[in-house]
Protein backbone atom coordinates (compact mmCIF):
# COMPACT_ATOMS: atom_id res chain seq x y z
CA UNK A 1 0.00 0.00 0.00
CA UNK A 2 2.73 2.38 1.04
CA UNK A 3 4.66 1.43 -2.07
CA UNK A 4 1.62 2.12 -4.21
CA UNK A 5 1.17 5.52 -2.57
CA UNK A 6 4.80 6.38 -3.08
CA UNK A 7 4.52 5.23 -6.67
CA UNK A 8 1.39 7.30 -7.24
CA UNK A 9 3.07 10.31 -5.66
CA UNK A 10 6.05 9.86 -7.92
CA UNK A 11 3.73 9.63 -10.92
CA UNK A 12 2.02 12.89 -9.95
CA UNK A 13 5.35 14.55 -9.45
CA UNK A 14 6.43 13.26 -12.85
CA UNK A 15 3.30 14.77 -14.40
CA UNK A 16 4.21 18.23 -13.20
CA UNK A 17 7.81 17.99 -14.26
CA UNK A 18 8.71 19.37 -17.67
CA UNK A 19 10.64 16.20 -18.49
CA UNK A 20 8.82 12.91 -18.24
CA UNK A 21 10.08 9.42 -17.90
CA UNK A 22 9.78 7.17 -20.90
CA UNK A 23 6.45 5.37 -20.79
CA UNK A 24 5.80 2.14 -22.68
CA UNK A 25 2.85 -0.14 -23.27
CA UNK A 26 3.09 -3.92 -23.03
CA UNK A 27 2.30 -5.39 -26.45
CA UNK A 28 3.10 -9.02 -25.67
CA UNK A 29 0.93 -11.19 -23.36
CA UNK A 30 3.12 -10.01 -20.47
CA UNK A 31 6.55 -8.68 -19.44
CA UNK A 32 8.47 -10.30 -16.62
CA UNK A 33 10.02 -8.20 -13.88
CA UNK A 34 13.04 -9.67 -12.10
CA UNK A 35 14.25 -8.88 -8.64
CA UNK A 36 17.76 -7.93 -9.75
CA UNK A 37 19.55 -6.96 -12.96
CA UNK A 38 20.58 -10.50 -13.93
CA UNK A 39 19.19 -13.53 -15.68
CA UNK A 40 19.16 -15.62 -12.52
CA UNK A 41 17.13 -13.31 -10.31
CA UNK A 42 13.61 -14.47 -9.53
CA UNK A 43 10.64 -13.10 -11.46
CA UNK A 44 8.50 -11.38 -8.88
CA UNK A 45 5.98 -9.50 -11.03
CA UNK A 46 4.49 -9.50 -14.49
CA UNK A 47 3.02 -6.57 -16.36
CA UNK A 48 0.03 -7.73 -18.45
CA UNK A 49 -0.68 -6.76 -22.06
CA UNK A 50 -2.06 -3.27 -22.46
CA UNK A 51 -0.62 -1.98 -19.19
CA UNK A 52 1.76 0.94 -19.23
CA UNK A 53 5.00 1.16 -17.31
CA UNK A 54 7.74 3.74 -16.83
CA UNK A 55 11.40 3.16 -17.55
CA UNK A 56 13.48 4.62 -14.72
CA UNK A 57 17.03 3.79 -15.78
CA UNK A 58 19.14 1.12 -17.32
CA UNK A 59 22.08 -0.99 -16.17
CA UNK A 60 23.87 -2.94 -18.89
CA UNK A 61 21.08 -4.86 -20.66
CA UNK A 62 18.56 -4.51 -17.82
CA UNK A 63 15.97 -1.77 -17.34
CA UNK A 64 14.57 -0.67 -14.01
CA UNK A 65 10.85 -0.13 -14.60
CA UNK A 66 7.89 0.98 -12.51
CA UNK A 67 4.36 -0.25 -13.17
CA UNK A 68 1.21 1.81 -12.84
CA UNK A 69 0.69 0.32 -9.40
CA UNK A 70 4.10 1.60 -8.33
CA UNK A 71 5.82 -1.78 -8.29
CA UNK A 72 9.42 -1.68 -9.46
CA UNK A 73 11.54 -4.40 -11.02
CA UNK A 74 14.12 -5.20 -13.65
CA UNK A 75 13.15 -6.12 -17.22
CA UNK A 76 15.54 -7.44 -19.84
CA UNK A 77 16.12 -5.41 -23.00
CA UNK A 78 14.72 -8.31 -25.06
CA UNK A 79 11.38 -7.87 -23.31
CA UNK A 80 11.51 -4.09 -23.35
CA UNK A 81 11.99 -4.14 -27.12
CA UNK A 82 8.65 -5.91 -27.49
CA UNK A 83 6.85 -3.04 -25.76
CA UNK A 84 5.40 -0.16 -27.75
CA UNK A 85 5.36 3.58 -27.33
CA UNK A 86 1.97 5.01 -26.23
CA UNK A 87 1.22 6.01 -29.84
CA UNK A 88 1.68 2.40 -30.97
CA UNK A 89 5.02 2.85 -32.70
CA UNK A 90 7.85 0.44 -31.86
CA UNK A 91 10.39 1.30 -29.18
CA UNK A 92 14.01 1.09 -30.21
CA UNK A 93 17.21 1.17 -28.17
CA UNK A 94 20.88 0.94 -28.87
CA UNK A 95 21.79 -2.74 -28.65
CA UNK A 96 25.17 -4.35 -28.33
CA UNK A 97 25.16 -6.45 -31.50
CA UNK A 98 26.71 -6.59 -34.97
CA UNK A 99 24.59 -3.67 -36.19
CA UNK A 100 25.84 -1.66 -33.23
CA UNK A 101 29.39 -2.67 -34.06
CA UNK A 102 28.98 -1.33 -37.59
CA UNK A 103 27.54 1.96 -36.43
CA UNK A 104 28.24 3.35 -32.98
CA UNK A 105 29.40 6.58 -31.36
CA UNK A 106 32.19 5.75 -28.88
CA UNK A 107 34.83 3.12 -28.26
CA UNK A 108 36.94 2.44 -25.19
CA UNK A 109 39.67 -0.13 -24.89
CA UNK A 110 42.70 -1.36 -22.97
CA UNK A 111 45.85 -2.34 -24.80
CA UNK A 112 48.98 -4.33 -24.23
CA UNK A 113 51.94 -4.72 -26.49
CA UNK A 114 55.47 -3.83 -27.39
CA UNK A 115 56.81 -0.29 -27.72
CA UNK A 116 60.30 -0.31 -29.18
CA UNK A 117 61.26 -3.30 -27.02
CA UNK A 118 59.52 -2.08 -23.88
CA UNK A 119 56.28 -3.49 -22.50
CA UNK A 120 53.35 -1.27 -23.31
CA UNK A 121 50.16 -0.77 -21.31
CA UNK A 122 47.63 1.65 -22.67
CA UNK A 123 44.08 2.77 -23.17
CA UNK A 124 42.32 4.39 -26.04
CA UNK A 125 39.10 6.29 -26.50
CA UNK A 126 37.54 6.90 -29.88
CA UNK A 127 34.78 9.18 -31.08
CA UNK A 128 33.23 8.22 -34.40
CA UNK A 129 32.26 10.97 -36.81
CA UNK A 130 30.64 8.36 -39.00
CA UNK A 131 30.93 4.62 -39.53
CA UNK A 132 34.35 4.92 -41.13
CA UNK A 133 36.14 7.91 -39.66
CA UNK A 134 37.08 8.15 -36.01
CA UNK A 135 39.06 10.43 -33.74
CA UNK A 136 41.28 8.53 -31.34
CA UNK A 137 42.92 9.54 -28.08
CA UNK A 138 45.60 7.17 -26.84
CA UNK A 139 47.43 7.17 -23.54
CA UNK A 140 50.13 4.64 -22.77
CA UNK A 141 52.92 3.78 -20.42
CA UNK A 142 55.91 1.73 -21.50
CA UNK A 143 58.25 -0.09 -19.16
CA UNK A 144 61.59 -1.22 -20.51
CA UNK A 145 64.97 -2.33 -19.30
CA UNK A 146 66.71 0.90 -20.33
CA UNK A 147 63.95 3.41 -19.84
CA UNK A 148 60.35 3.95 -18.88
CA UNK A 149 57.98 6.54 -20.19
CA UNK A 150 54.58 7.77 -21.19
CA UNK A 151 52.96 8.77 -24.43
CA UNK A 152 49.80 10.67 -25.27
CA UNK A 153 48.59 10.86 -28.83
CA UNK A 154 45.65 12.04 -30.86
CA UNK A 155 44.90 10.84 -34.35
CA UNK A 156 42.42 9.81 -36.97
CA UNK A 157 41.55 6.31 -38.04
CA UNK A 158 39.76 5.17 -41.14
CA UNK A 159 37.97 1.82 -41.06
CA UNK A 160 37.86 0.29 -44.51
CA UNK A 161 34.62 -1.73 -44.19
CA UNK A 162 32.83 -1.19 -40.86
CA UNK A 163 30.21 -3.81 -41.74
CA UNK A 164 32.78 -6.60 -41.96
CA UNK A 165 33.44 -8.69 -38.88
CA UNK A 166 37.17 -8.45 -39.57
CA UNK A 167 38.07 -5.13 -41.08
CA UNK A 168 41.36 -3.33 -41.70
CA UNK A 169 41.94 0.28 -40.74
CA UNK A 170 44.58 2.97 -41.20
CA UNK A 171 45.66 5.52 -38.59
CA UNK A 172 47.56 8.78 -38.62
CA UNK A 173 48.33 11.19 -35.82
CA UNK A 174 50.75 12.78 -33.42
CA UNK A 175 51.44 13.56 -29.82
CA UNK A 176 54.06 13.75 -27.13
CA UNK A 177 56.30 11.20 -25.54
CA UNK A 178 58.14 11.41 -22.23
CA UNK A 179 61.12 9.14 -21.80
CA UNK A 180 62.64 8.57 -18.39
CA UNK A 181 65.91 6.65 -18.74
CA UNK A 182 66.83 4.48 -15.79
CA UNK A 183 69.23 6.23 -13.47
CA UNK A 184 72.07 3.73 -13.91
CA UNK A 185 72.56 4.62 -17.58
CA UNK A 186 74.68 7.31 -19.18
CA UNK A 187 71.88 9.58 -20.33
CA UNK A 188 70.10 10.36 -17.11
CA UNK A 189 67.92 13.35 -17.96
CA UNK A 190 64.22 12.89 -18.72
CA UNK A 191 63.05 14.29 -21.99
CA UNK A 192 59.75 15.14 -23.62
CA UNK A 193 59.52 15.10 -27.40
CA UNK A 194 56.89 15.40 -30.06
CA UNK A 195 55.91 12.40 -32.10
CA UNK A 196 54.04 11.61 -35.27
CA UNK A 197 52.79 8.23 -36.31
CA UNK A 198 51.28 6.27 -39.15
CA UNK A 199 49.85 2.85 -38.67
CA UNK A 200 47.51 0.11 -39.70
CA UNK A 201 45.57 -2.63 -38.04
CA UNK A 202 42.55 -4.85 -38.02
CA UNK A 203 39.53 -4.93 -35.76
CA UNK A 204 37.55 -8.04 -35.10
CA UNK A 205 34.06 -8.26 -33.62
CA UNK A 206 33.84 -10.80 -30.79
CA UNK A 207 30.35 -10.74 -29.30
CA UNK A 208 27.86 -8.36 -27.69
CA UNK A 209 29.71 -5.04 -27.34
CA UNK A 210 33.23 -6.42 -27.48
CA UNK A 211 35.87 -6.45 -30.17
CA UNK A 212 39.60 -6.92 -30.54
CA UNK A 213 41.96 -4.51 -32.24
CA UNK A 214 45.40 -5.48 -33.43
CA UNK A 215 47.51 -2.52 -34.45
CA UNK A 216 50.93 -1.49 -35.66
CA UNK A 217 52.16 2.09 -35.39
CA UNK A 218 55.38 3.49 -36.74
CA UNK A 219 56.42 6.48 -34.62
CA UNK A 220 58.79 9.26 -35.54
CA UNK A 221 60.13 10.99 -32.43
CA UNK A 222 61.35 14.54 -33.12
CA UNK A 223 64.22 14.74 -30.66
CA UNK A 224 66.34 17.76 -29.84
CA UNK A 225 69.41 15.79 -30.92
CA UNK A 226 70.76 15.59 -34.45
CA UNK A 227 68.86 12.47 -35.34
CA UNK A 228 65.20 11.71 -35.03
CA UNK A 229 64.26 8.44 -33.45
CA UNK A 230 61.99 5.80 -34.91
CA UNK A 231 59.93 3.50 -32.71
CA UNK A 232 57.80 0.53 -33.72
CA UNK A 233 54.72 -0.19 -31.67
CA UNK A 234 52.70 -3.40 -31.79
CA UNK A 235 49.66 -3.80 -29.61
CA UNK A 236 46.49 -5.74 -29.05
CA UNK A 237 43.47 -3.99 -27.58
CA UNK A 238 40.38 -5.39 -25.98
CA UNK A 239 37.65 -2.86 -26.51
CA UNK A 240 33.94 -2.23 -26.39
CA UNK A 241 31.63 0.23 -28.12
CA UNK A 242 28.73 2.23 -26.72
CA UNK B 1 -53.68 33.90 -62.57
CA UNK B 2 -52.20 31.11 -60.59
CA UNK B 3 -50.08 30.09 -63.60
CA UNK B 4 -48.71 33.64 -63.87
CA UNK B 5 -47.60 33.56 -60.19
CA UNK B 6 -45.97 30.17 -60.72
CA UNK B 7 -44.05 31.48 -63.72
CA UNK B 8 -42.92 34.54 -61.76
CA UNK B 9 -41.84 32.51 -58.74
CA UNK B 10 -39.99 29.99 -60.86
CA UNK B 11 -38.28 32.82 -62.72
CA UNK B 12 -37.24 34.44 -59.43
CA UNK B 13 -35.96 31.12 -58.13
CA UNK B 14 -33.97 30.49 -61.31
CA UNK B 15 -32.33 33.88 -60.95
CA UNK B 16 -31.61 33.50 -57.24
CA UNK B 17 -30.01 30.02 -57.40
CA UNK B 18 -26.82 30.95 -59.27
CA UNK B 19 -26.49 33.84 -56.84
CA UNK B 20 -26.67 31.46 -53.88
CA UNK B 21 -24.13 29.27 -55.56
CA UNK B 22 -21.84 32.27 -55.86
CA UNK B 23 -22.27 32.98 -52.14
CA UNK B 24 -21.19 29.50 -51.12
CA UNK B 25 -17.51 29.06 -50.41
CA UNK B 26 -15.44 26.38 -52.06
CA UNK B 27 -15.36 25.28 -55.69
CA UNK B 28 -11.61 25.52 -55.72
CA UNK B 29 -11.63 29.13 -54.65
CA UNK B 30 -9.65 30.43 -51.72
CA UNK B 31 -11.78 29.98 -48.62
CA UNK B 32 -9.94 32.61 -46.66
CA UNK B 33 -10.48 35.14 -49.40
CA UNK B 34 -14.20 34.30 -49.39
CA UNK B 35 -14.41 34.86 -45.66
CA UNK B 36 -12.76 38.19 -46.03
CA UNK B 37 -15.28 39.27 -48.60
CA UNK B 38 -18.13 38.16 -46.37
CA UNK B 39 -16.71 39.90 -43.34
CA UNK B 40 -16.11 43.13 -45.20
CA UNK B 41 -19.67 43.39 -46.41
CA UNK B 42 -21.47 45.55 -43.89
CA UNK B 43 -24.78 45.46 -45.66
CA UNK B 44 -25.61 41.83 -44.98
CA UNK B 45 -24.14 40.89 -41.57
CA UNK B 46 -26.60 37.99 -41.31
CA UNK B 47 -24.74 36.14 -44.06
CA UNK B 48 -21.58 35.71 -41.97
CA UNK B 49 -21.35 31.96 -41.13
CA UNK B 50 -21.26 31.17 -37.40
CA UNK B 51 -17.64 30.91 -36.32
CA UNK B 52 -16.40 27.70 -34.85
CA UNK B 53 -14.71 28.22 -31.49
CA UNK B 54 -10.98 28.33 -32.10
CA UNK B 55 -8.94 26.25 -29.64
CA UNK B 56 -6.88 28.66 -27.61
CA UNK B 57 -5.24 25.96 -25.47
CA UNK B 58 -1.52 25.82 -26.16
CA UNK B 59 -0.12 22.39 -26.87
CA UNK B 60 1.89 21.20 -23.90
CA UNK B 61 5.42 20.36 -24.84
CA UNK B 62 6.16 17.01 -23.27
CA UNK B 63 9.80 16.06 -23.37
CA UNK B 64 10.52 12.45 -22.72
CA UNK B 65 13.74 11.93 -20.83
CA UNK B 66 16.49 9.83 -22.30
CA UNK B 67 16.80 6.57 -20.45
CA UNK B 68 19.63 7.09 -18.02
CA UNK B 69 22.31 4.39 -18.34
CA UNK B 70 23.86 3.71 -14.95
CA UNK B 71 26.82 1.59 -15.98
CA UNK B 72 29.63 3.58 -14.39
CA UNK B 73 30.79 2.75 -10.90
CA UNK B 74 33.31 4.93 -9.06
CA UNK B 75 34.56 4.73 -5.54
CA UNK B 76 37.36 4.48 -3.04
CA UNK B 77 38.88 1.69 -0.99
CA UNK B 78 40.98 1.20 2.10
CA UNK B 79 42.74 -1.90 3.31
CA UNK B 80 46.04 -3.63 3.90
CA UNK B 81 48.78 -4.43 1.40
CA UNK B 82 51.51 -6.92 2.04
CA UNK B 83 54.60 -5.83 0.08
CA UNK B 84 56.91 -8.81 -0.34
CA UNK B 85 59.93 -8.48 2.00
CA UNK B 86 58.70 -5.11 3.27
CA UNK B 87 55.90 -6.01 5.64
CA UNK B 88 52.27 -5.01 5.58
CA UNK B 89 50.95 -1.48 5.50
CA UNK B 90 47.70 0.37 4.89
CA UNK B 91 46.64 0.92 1.28
CA UNK B 92 44.09 3.33 -0.10
CA UNK B 93 42.96 4.20 -3.57
CA UNK B 94 40.32 4.96 -6.14
CA UNK B 95 38.50 2.81 -8.66
CA UNK B 96 36.38 3.46 -11.71
CA UNK B 97 34.53 0.71 -13.50
CA UNK B 98 32.33 0.42 -16.54
CA UNK B 99 29.83 -2.42 -16.67
CA UNK B 100 29.54 -3.52 -20.27
CA UNK B 101 27.17 -6.46 -19.82
CA UNK B 102 25.61 -8.05 -16.77
CA UNK B 103 28.63 -10.36 -16.62
CA UNK B 104 31.63 -8.30 -17.69
CA UNK B 105 33.12 -5.04 -16.50
CA UNK B 106 36.29 -3.01 -16.99
CA UNK B 107 38.00 -1.48 -14.01
CA UNK B 108 40.74 1.07 -13.62
CA UNK B 109 42.29 1.27 -10.17
CA UNK B 110 44.85 3.50 -8.54
CA UNK B 111 46.34 2.75 -5.14
CA UNK B 112 49.01 3.93 -2.78
CA UNK B 113 50.74 2.39 0.19
CA UNK B 114 53.99 2.70 2.10
CA UNK B 115 56.47 -0.09 2.59
CA UNK B 116 57.76 -0.96 6.02
CA UNK B 117 61.21 -2.27 6.90
CA UNK B 118 62.70 -5.53 5.74
CA UNK B 119 63.78 -8.01 8.39
CA UNK B 120 67.37 -7.27 7.36
CA UNK B 121 66.86 -3.58 8.20
CA UNK B 122 65.17 -4.41 11.48
CA UNK B 123 67.93 -6.75 12.58
CA UNK B 124 70.77 -4.63 11.18
CA UNK B 125 69.99 -1.61 13.33
CA UNK B 126 70.78 1.51 11.34
CA UNK B 127 70.69 -0.03 7.86
CA UNK B 128 68.35 1.76 5.42
CA UNK B 129 67.77 0.07 2.08
CA UNK B 130 65.38 2.71 0.78
CA UNK B 131 64.79 6.38 1.35
CA UNK B 132 61.36 7.40 2.69
CA UNK B 133 60.22 8.54 -0.77
CA UNK B 134 61.38 5.27 -2.31
CA UNK B 135 59.25 3.37 0.18
CA UNK B 136 56.13 4.78 -1.39
CA UNK B 137 54.32 2.02 -3.27
CA UNK B 138 52.06 3.43 -6.01
CA UNK B 139 50.23 1.36 -8.56
CA UNK B 140 47.57 1.50 -11.21
CA UNK B 141 45.87 -1.30 -13.08
CA UNK B 142 43.46 -1.88 -15.92
CA UNK B 143 41.44 -4.98 -15.29
CA UNK B 144 38.70 -7.05 -16.75
CA UNK B 145 36.17 -8.45 -14.32
CA UNK B 146 33.66 -11.26 -14.54
CA UNK B 147 30.64 -11.57 -12.25
CA UNK B 148 30.97 -15.25 -11.54
CA UNK B 149 28.33 -15.80 -8.88
CA UNK B 150 25.57 -13.21 -8.90
CA UNK B 151 23.14 -13.65 -6.06
CA UNK B 152 21.03 -12.15 -3.38
CA UNK B 153 21.52 -11.66 0.33
CA UNK B 154 18.71 -11.52 2.86
CA UNK B 155 19.05 -9.62 6.09
CA UNK B 156 16.11 -10.20 8.37
CA UNK B 157 12.65 -10.62 6.88
CA UNK B 158 12.30 -7.46 4.87
CA UNK B 159 15.70 -6.60 3.43
CA UNK B 160 17.09 -8.21 0.29
CA UNK B 161 20.26 -7.02 -1.43
CA UNK B 162 21.72 -8.11 -4.73
CA UNK B 163 25.32 -9.27 -4.64
CA UNK B 164 28.00 -10.84 -6.80
CA UNK B 165 31.22 -12.70 -6.38
CA UNK B 166 33.55 -11.60 -9.16
CA UNK B 167 36.92 -12.52 -10.54
CA UNK B 168 39.26 -10.01 -12.08
CA UNK B 169 42.61 -9.79 -13.75
CA UNK B 170 44.60 -7.19 -15.58
CA UNK B 171 47.79 -5.34 -16.26
CA UNK B 172 49.30 -2.20 -14.86
CA UNK B 173 52.35 -0.59 -13.43
CA UNK B 174 53.86 -0.29 -9.97
CA UNK B 175 56.24 2.40 -8.83
CA UNK B 176 58.34 1.24 -5.93
CA UNK B 177 61.92 1.72 -4.75
CA UNK B 178 62.62 4.35 -7.38
CA UNK B 179 61.60 2.20 -10.32
CA UNK B 180 58.49 1.41 -12.30
CA UNK B 181 57.63 -2.16 -13.11
CA UNK B 182 55.14 -3.86 -15.34
CA UNK B 183 52.63 -5.55 -13.05
CA UNK B 184 50.07 -8.29 -13.48
CA UNK B 185 47.15 -8.30 -11.10
CA UNK B 186 44.46 -10.85 -10.36
CA UNK B 187 42.00 -11.38 -7.60
CA UNK B 188 38.46 -11.87 -6.50
CA UNK B 189 35.90 -9.71 -4.82
CA UNK B 190 32.45 -9.63 -3.36
CA UNK B 191 30.07 -6.81 -4.22
CA UNK B 192 26.98 -6.10 -2.15
CA UNK B 193 24.40 -3.51 -3.19
CA UNK B 194 22.33 -2.08 -0.30
CA UNK B 195 20.56 0.10 -2.90
CA UNK B 196 20.66 0.10 -6.68
CA UNK B 197 23.25 2.87 -6.75
CA UNK B 198 25.52 2.03 -3.81
CA UNK B 199 27.87 -0.93 -3.53
CA UNK B 200 30.17 -2.26 -0.85
CA UNK B 201 33.17 -4.28 -2.02
CA UNK B 202 35.44 -6.70 -0.25
CA UNK B 203 38.34 -7.53 -2.51
CA UNK B 204 41.56 -9.52 -2.43
CA UNK B 205 44.14 -8.98 -5.14
CA UNK B 206 47.64 -10.08 -5.90
CA UNK B 207 50.01 -7.78 -7.79
CA UNK B 208 52.94 -9.59 -9.31
CA UNK B 209 56.05 -7.94 -10.68
CA UNK B 210 59.69 -8.71 -11.29
CA UNK B 211 62.07 -7.19 -8.78
CA UNK B 212 65.84 -7.33 -8.24
CA UNK B 213 65.77 -5.10 -5.21
CA UNK B 214 67.24 -7.64 -2.81
CA UNK B 215 70.06 -8.94 -4.95
CA UNK B 216 68.50 -11.46 -7.26
CA UNK B 217 65.75 -11.14 -9.84
CA UNK B 218 62.51 -12.64 -8.61
CA UNK B 219 58.77 -12.39 -9.00
CA UNK B 220 57.26 -10.63 -6.04
CA UNK B 221 53.68 -11.20 -4.88
CA UNK B 222 52.03 -8.27 -3.20
CA UNK B 223 48.69 -9.24 -1.82
CA UNK B 224 46.12 -6.71 -0.71
CA UNK B 225 42.76 -7.04 0.99
CA UNK B 226 40.53 -4.03 1.07
CA UNK B 227 37.07 -2.72 1.68
CA UNK B 228 35.59 -0.36 -0.90
CA UNK B 229 32.56 1.83 -1.33
CA UNK B 230 31.35 2.67 -4.83
CA UNK B 231 28.52 4.59 -6.40
CA UNK B 232 26.76 3.75 -9.67
CA UNK B 233 25.71 6.56 -11.97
Amino acid sequence: MALALVGAGACLAADDAPVRLRELVVAEPYIELHEGPGRGYAVTQVVPRGDTFQVLYRRTEWFRVRTRRGVEGWAHEREILKARLPDGSPFTIDLGNRAGFTSHRFELGASMGDYGGATLIGTYFAFLFNEQLQLELTGAQFLGNASNGYSAEVGLAHVYRPDWRLSPFLTLGGGVIRIEPKSTLVQPEDRTDQTAYAGAGVRFYLTRRFFLRGEYRHHMVFTSRNENEEINEWKLSFAFFF
Amino acid sequence: METVFRVLLLGAAALALPGCAWMLPGRGEDVAAQEEIVLSSDEEPTLVPPRVIEPEVERREVRVARIDAENIEVGAFYGALSIEDFGTGPVQGLTAAYHVTEDIFFEAAFGRSKAGRTSYETLGGNVQLLTPSERRFTYYSLSLGYNLLPGEVYIGRSLAMTSALYLMGGVGSTEFAGDQRFTLNFGAGYRLLPTDWLAVHIEVQDRVFQSDLLGRDKLTNNISAHLGLTVFF
